[in-house]
């Protein structure tokens, strides 16, 4: 059974990538660091600004 | 892949087991009832599985015994002799042993999932401190790792927000700045920001060469400046010169014309003389007439002669000098000339690419040419360098100004930029937050809100329309791991249930809890212990509470339940209970030798039919057992259609009362609907008719006295295949009504008929006939 962290980390991550905050390259690679508390604030913003510009780009 | 069925757990000097003992498991039946009076050794059972499953001895634990391992092999026995050893129906097993202190499991990775609560438990979950609760659900509800992430990306908001503040208040200061040049600058343009822009995009090379050109023209000017003095002192030195010239001249005529009119001459031939006579110093002749006569002492006689002429040759000497002089001053005055025109060809240059500008003056004589007309130039011209370096200056602050209105102006773009990206960047890192706590919190809430509800489901099978069944389990968000439990009463929600509730409804809510948790994590592949943990239940809830238990067993890999309740005994033995998957298992006295041992134990209608199938069969043992199951069935039917027997304050009835109360037309109505396996695999109900079992039994239910409860003179008169019949008769009622797995048709949900469990027995009418 996945560990409660694991399952929530999937759902946050398909949130954020629902809302074009992130991407699902960025989602897949920060799923299993946000579930185990290594998700640092650099490794928070630098998809997120990612995310921000492509979506600057594309509109 | 399911994971396989349990064929046999071995113990081996475990506890209570002095000597080893095997519990075999039936096939497909996932329950285990395991009966047995207190000291049979029912806790060793539950030890057991718990030594294989987790490693340690729970019966033991907060017991004041220190480290109780010492304590888990049998008094007398070593550590190295406690195995315990599970079998599965796929031949596989797992053993557990003990090495000193260490539980040793082979193969580890068949060791099963165990869940065990026990009756000093049951309570734990409930009166349980909120942060001990919250220990106890954590693995279902452990988010810490999000929280630590999730902490992360608010620090990161904070320092990012903080960090626009600075940008905003510097964006401010750089506006300021800017406003205060375009102020001192008179205000051009519609406004300072657009007004800077411009400045900075200005050439500042254009400005350079303006002031490099000033500066050339100035040190070209000073360049100037000191001809006027030197021109002064190469004519005076020049005039000078001539006039000792002229002197030494004049003194050297009068000299010679004093001496001799050839003296000049003269002097001139013995200084060449002199010269000679240096160089060879004893000639043999006079290098002019070639006489050696009178060589001898001749250059002496030249000095002599010499001295005589040297007033004429001071007059020489000196006019030489003056003559060098003279002509050293002529060179002076020539190379004076050559450097005016070179630094008045400099000047003019720089005049020429002395550019236009307001502020710049213009020189609009050339310098001249002769450098004796340059003193009037300069006087003429001599305001011109000031205004020149006021231009210079100017230039200067210009351009140290716009340098410094560029670095401003970039300082304030970058700022502004910075805080741009930030107020694009701070709202999404605040939505991601966002999103997270939501999940977070919807996560947690709503395992939580699937536990109580589970919770409640469970509750309520054990105790319908008590409405108890709401309970809530709730993080207490000021608190971490913090999870209080509430439940209803008198229609209040969200009482602690420790508060109000009676022990009996909080050893069941225990219960509740404990089996909706172990039901989260993969029940199937778990096994399930409960040990004793009907002790405290109520009679009212008892019954529930197994019909229950039997319900949830089918969730999980086998369950085990240990008791010492009689009540579920005899229910069990008389089919009161669905037995189809519960095996149930009798313990009998332990003793220090054998340890724990079983009793083989068959339902009476099984003892009956045996007895029926003994040849010859014995009639007193017949009629016993026949009279007691034919009392326990017409006990079932009276009471299902409430028939009338005499009312007695000991509520026992015997067979003559009984079986007149089932009568006319109840009587003829019943019948029961057997449901029969066809050979095709399928399968249909076949009717029997009651009504001619129980007449044929009304006939003879003498037998049941005369044979089977006395001795009896008259048994010798009576056929012993009355005695025979009344078994097979009671035999065919029992085998209608019950089934040895479904139990007995106490439902009435369909309408139509009673049923039991899987409507192997439908039991028509529903109601007695009128």
């Amino acid at each position: 059974m996945d560990k409660p962290s694991d399952t929530l980390a999937k759902r946050i991550t398909d949130r954020l990538v629902k809302n074009g905050l992130f991407t699902e390259a960025a989602a897949n690679k920060a799923q299993a660091l946000i579930a185990s508390g290594k998700m640092s604030p650099e490794d928070w913003r630098l998809p997120i600004e990612l995310a921000t510009d492509k979506e600057e780009c594309d509109s | 892949m399911s994971t396989p069925a349990l064929r046999k757990l071995s113990i081996a000097h475990l506890r209570g087991s002095v000597a080893p003992f095997s519990l075999p498991f039936e096939n497909n039946k996932k329950l285990t009832v395991v009966y047995g009076e207190n000291g049979t050794g029912k806790s060793t059972i539950c030890d057991a599985f718990e030594f294989l499953g987790k490693g340690r001895v729970g019966s033991l634990e907060n017991r004041g015994l220190g480290r109780p391992h010492k304590y888990w092999p049998s008094l007398g026995k070593n550590s190295s002799d406690v195995s315990v050893t599970l079998e599965t129906v796929d031949g596989a097993t797992c053993s557990a042993t003990l090495i000193k202190s260490d539980v040793v499991i082979n193969p580890e990775g068949n060791r099963p999932s165990i869940e065990v609560l026990r009756r000093s438990q049951i309570l734990a979950l409930v009166e349980a401190k909120p942060g001990e609760r919250y220990n106890a659900i954590s693995r279902f509800i452990d988010v810490s790792g999000i929280e630590t992430s999730e902490n992360n990306l608010r620090q990161l908001i904070q320092s990012l927000t903080k960090n626009r503040d600075v940008a905003v208040a510097r964006v401010q200061e750089n506006e300021d700045s800017i406003t205060q040049f375009w102020t001192t600058a008179g205000k051009p343009g519609a406004d300072a920001l657009a007004w800077a822009k411009i400045e900075a995009h200005r050439d500042p090379n254009a400005a350079d060469a303006e002031t490099a050109a000033l500066a050339s023209i100035q040190l070209a000017y000073t360049n100037l400046l000191g001809y006027p003095t030197q021109l002064e002192e190469a004519i005076r030195d020049l005039n000078t010169a001539n006039l000792k010239d002229d002197d030494a001249r004049i003194a050297l005529e009068n000299c010679a014309t004093s001496v001799a009119a050839d003296a000049k001459e003269v002097v001139k031939i013995l200084e060449s003389a002199k010269d000679y006579y240096l160089a060879h110093p004893s000639p043999h002749a006079c290098p002019l007439c070639e006489s050696s006569e009178n060589a001898t002492g001749l250059g002496a006689r030249i000095d002599q002669k010499l001295g005589n002429f040297s007033a004429i040759q001071t007059a020489n000497s000196n006019l030489t000098q003056a003559a060098n002089a003279l002509q050293r001053a002529a060179q002076q005055m020539e190379q004076l000339n050559k450097n005016y025109e070179k630094s008045r060809t400099a000047f003019e240059d720089s005049r020429k690419a002395l550019p236009v500008a307001e502020d710049i003056r213009p020189c609009a004589t050339s310098c001249p040419t002769e450098i004796n007309q340059l003193g009037s130039w300069l006087e003429q011209t001599a305001d011109l360098p000031a205004a020149w370096k006021t231009a210079e200056t100017n230039r200067q602050d210009s351009t140290r100004f716009l340098a410094t209105l560029k670095q401003a102006l970039e300082t304030y773009l970058h700022n502004v930029d910075a805080q741009k990206e930030l107020d694009a960047l701070i709202p999404n890192l605040e939505k991601a937050h966002e999103i997270v706590i939501e999940e977070r919190q919807k996560f947690t809430d709503l395992i939580l809100s699937n536990i109580a509800t589970e919770v409640g489901r469970l509750y309520e099978a054990v105790h319908p329309g008590e409405g108890l069944n709401k309970i809530s389990l709730e993080l207490d968000p000021k608190k971490r791991a913090s999870l209080e439990i509430g439940a209803s009463f008198c229609g209040t929600t969200g009482t602690p249930p420790q508060a109000y509730f009676s022990e009996s409804h909080l050893d069941t809510l225990g219960l509740c809890v404990f089996l909706a948790l172990a039901a989260l994590d993969e029940p199937a592949e778990s096994i399930l212990i409960l040990d004793d943990v009907l002790a405290s239940v109520d009679e009212p809830h008892v019954e529930r509470l197994i019909e229950m238990l039997y319900v949830e067993a089918r969730r999980f890999r086998h369950c085990v339940i240990t008791t010492h309740y009689r009540p579920w005994k005899q229910k069990l033995r008389w089919g009161w209970l669905q037995n189809g998957q519960c095996q149930f298992i009798e313990l009998s006295k332990w003793t220090n030798t054998q340890g724990l041992t079983l009793i083989q134990s068959v339902p009476d209608a099984e003892r009956l039919r045996i007895l029926l199938a003994e040849s010859p069969p014995d009639p007193q043992l017949v009629c016993a057992k026949a009279g007691v199951i034919l009392e326990a069935s017409l006990t079932f039917l009276s009471q299902l259609y409430e028939c009338s027997v005499p009312h007695r304050s000991t509520n026992l009835y015997t067979l003559g009362d009984l079986l007149p109360s089932i009568k006319g037309k109840l009587r003829n109505a019943l019948s029961v609907e057997v449901l029969i396996s066809a050979g095709d695999g399928g399968s249909t109900h076949q009717p029997t008719a009651l009504g001619p079992i129980l007449d044929e039994l009304q006939r003879i239910a003498q037998a049941r006295n005369v044979f089977g409860c006395h001795f009896n003179s008259l048994s010798f008169e009576l056929l012993e295949t009355d005695a025979i019949g009344f078994g097979q008769q009671t035999l065919m009622l029992i085998d209608a009504l019950a089934d040895p797995v479904a139990g007995w048709p106490k439902n009435k949900k369909s309408g139509r008929y009673w049923a039991n469990a899987g409507e192997t027995r439908r039991l028509h009418p529903l109601l007695a006939p009128q």
